[in-house]
């Protein structure tokens, strides 16, 4: 009993201030998060159209893709349709996310209509190492995957990183960041591949 | 009594105006050395991060030093860096939601103000000492003495590197940028002249 008194001595103050502090920390996420989502939002819809010049708008597929990750979980994936000024579809982006060096890493990805060549990437989010892991945001990453097969993609140590293929040359010092993304797209986009061609979104002529 | 008001006004004073110049984390006291040197390549980010300094210390200040006396001293890091977190977040989300290209610009920056020893450092010698007026004073004055400092740094680098002054050319049109400002490099050799300058004159006036 004396030992309960004790640790209730002890500790009232550190328990009710986390409660209060988390309580804080909940009302300003609540007050604050639509208006941080539709921030998120306008973004993605900036990086889709610096990766799809061509499209004038996207609009989001209704039906449903879902990729299965590591672990077995299911992740429903937003995938747009960028569509050009005279209705045309010029390619497609869809949001992918995974575990960075340092935090979640969240990505753009976009391809083009037939889903054969990735049109690039772009990051939406990433808390990665600034001078290291952050680079994965730097043109000389970022440049290797336009026009890449969209296919599984490699990463490697040496190589030219101006040769466009499924080879990718990793960032010097920043290796767990430039697998994390490859991790991450080669995840999402092989599986949202197959499930467009299942539901017909893509291939025979579309 | 008088001389009771002048001693409390002269307190006041010297918890407000210490940190700007006597006691400066950055150009005298060489604490919280991360932000300086790698927010600095422009004058607005290196101001956000000032006022997001500011306002986590105050905060932080603020409710320290009103829960000073219940504080036990083997607990106390803990509820100073439970605090400091809580502020740190909600002035992470407020970037996030009001300004997010600059939330962006400052990236993993907002969160680590965590880790950033000012705000531990003015808890433990200030907050936890002295009342809520004396506290907030001390925060207002240290975290003006770090923005100024993290703005000096700031607009030499982007005058430099840019020919711009918070983004507003002041440089004339036959200026080359020196790229290396905005670069590491920069940091250090602008904090490390103008730490020198800071020393010979406060020399100086010592002698």
């Amino acid at each position: 009993m004396s030992k309960i008194k004790y640790f209730i001595e002890q500790s009232w103050l550190l328990v009710t201030a986390s409660f209060c502090f988390g309580l804080l920390i909940a009302v300003t996420d609540a007050a604050l998060s639509p208006r941080i989502r539709e921030n998120k939002e306008t973004k993605l819809n900036r990086l889709t159209a610096d990766l799809l010049p061509e499209a004038k708008r996207v609009v989001e597929v209704e039906e449903e893709i879902e990729v299965k990750l590591a672990g077995g979980k299911k992740e429903r994936v937003k995938v747009y349709k960028a569509v050009s000024e005279a209705g045309e579809c010029v390619g497609w982006s869809f949001n992918a996310g995974g575990q960075g060096f340092a935090d979640k890493i969240e990505l753009v990805v976009a391809v083009d209509k037939n889903f054969e060549k990735i049109a690039g990437f772009n990051v939406l989010v990433s808390n990665e190492t600034p001078g290291f892991g952050d680079r994965i945001k730097s043109s000389y990453y970022r440049s290797q995957f336009v026009g890449a097969p969209a296919e599984k993609l490699q990463l490697v140590k040496t190589g030219d990183p101006k040769k466009i293929d499924s080879e990718i040359v990793s960032i010097t010092g920043a290796t767990v960041s430039s697998e994390a993304v490859i991790g991450i797209i080669n995840t999402f986009l092989i599986r949202i591949k197959e499930q467009m061609q299942q539901k017909e979104l893509i291939g025979n002529g579309k | 009594m008088a001389n009771d008001n002048k001693q409390t006004t002269g307190l006041y004073r010297r918890a407000l105006l210490a940190g700007l110049w006597r006691e400066n984390p950055t150009f005298r006291l060489l604490i919280g050395m991360c932000p300086p040197l790698a927010v600095t390549t422009a004058v607005k980010p290196a101001l956000t991060m000032g006022l997001s300094v500011i306002f986590v210390l105050v905060c932080s200040n603020l409710v320290t030093s009103l829960m000073r006396n219940l504080l036990k001293p083997h607990l106390r890091i803990i509820m100073f860096t439970l605090n400091i977190a809580t502020f740190v977040t909600i002035c992470d989300l407020y970037l996030r939601a009001y300004l997010p290209d600059m939330s962006e610009i400052l990236g993993a920056y907002v969160p680590l103000i965590i880790v950033n020893c000012i705000i531990i450092f003015r808890a433990e010698a200030c907050a936890s000492k002295c009342g809520p007026v004396v506290s907030v004073l001390d925060a207002i004055g240290t975290g003006s003495g770090f923005t100024i400092a993290l703005c000096i740094l700031a607009g030499i680098r982007e005058i430099l590197a840019t020919g711009c002054f918070f983004g507003v050319r002041v440089m004339p049109g036959g200026f080359v940028p020196w790229l290396a400002m905005q670069m590491p490099v920069g940091a250090f050799v602008t904090l490390g002249l103008i730490l020198g300058l800071i020393s010979a004159v406060t020399r100086k006036k010592e002698a």
